[in-house]
């Protein structure tokens, strides 16, 4: 199953939302990574590979940042990584971040590959509520 | 949806009504988007009053904004139709799938 991690400067709105996301896709494989490893609001390269890691069984991981400095920190560590090297499928998806990764578990619980899930996260851009 | 003129080659299209007996959450919502993914091949869409999702968006489902007692109308098209719509009617009937 594709691993999903929320990244968050914060670790409580990281933790909620993988809290509210398992509420929703039960059995997904949802691993947050907020906050600094000192406690802090902020983001931590360490702690997004560590749930890279957790959420990792073999068929790819999604990562989800709430915004600015997320993306960097996923983006520098995306950049850090040789996927040839380690074998590791990743992807970074662009979408909201509470909004794609319901979407995003949803479609990885129903056993979609990588592409798929992380299509189903940016879908949520133009989904409406009202 | 007007493969019915095929004799050898039927579409296999199924449709259910369900009165809900309790508002499409998101759980039940994400019951019947994970139902959709595993049905991959097959289209599942719902149409509550004048909306329309396809069920695999979770997020399109849950803006269909059904209320406890409306309708709910469920067209399943590709193979195993009738088994699928079905699943997808228990989802949607079982009032202990609403969170």
């Amino acid at each position: 199953m594709v691993g999903i991690v929320l990244i968050s400067h914060s670790s409580r709105l990281a933790e909620g939302a993988a809290e509210l996301v398992g509420q929703i896709a039960g059995n997904a494989r949802v691993v947050p990574a907020g906050g600094t490893d000192d406690g802090r609001l902020g983001t931590s390269t360490e702690r997004i590979a560590s749930a890279i890691a957790a959420a990792d069984t073999g068929d790819g991981v999604l990562l989800l940042p709430d915004m600015g400095s997320s993306v960097l920190s996923a983006l520098s560590l995306l950049a850090d990584l040789d996927p040839a090297h380690d074998g590791k499928q990743i992807r970074l998806a662009d979408a909201p971040f509470i909004e794609g990764a319901v979407a995003a578990a949803v479609a990885a619980s129903g056993g979609l590959d990588l592409a798929t899930v992380a299509s189903a996260a940016e879908e949520a851009r133009d989904v409406r509520k009202l | 949806m007007s493969a019915s003129s095929e004799p050898q080659r039927v579409a296999d299209v199924a449709e259910r009504a369900v009165v809900l007996p309790k508002h499409l959450h998101a759980r039940p919502a994400g019951q019947v988007a994970q139902a959709a993914a595993r049905h991959h091949a097959t289209t599942i869409e719902l149409v509550a009053g004048d909306r329309r999702a396809n069920a695999r968006s979770v997020l399109a489902v849950m803006a269909l904004g059904a209320v406890t007692g409306s309708e709910v109308r469920v067209t399943v098209a590709g193979s195993d139709a009738d088994e699928i719509a079905d699943e997808v009617v228990q989802i949607l009937r079982s009032p202990d799938s609403a969170a």
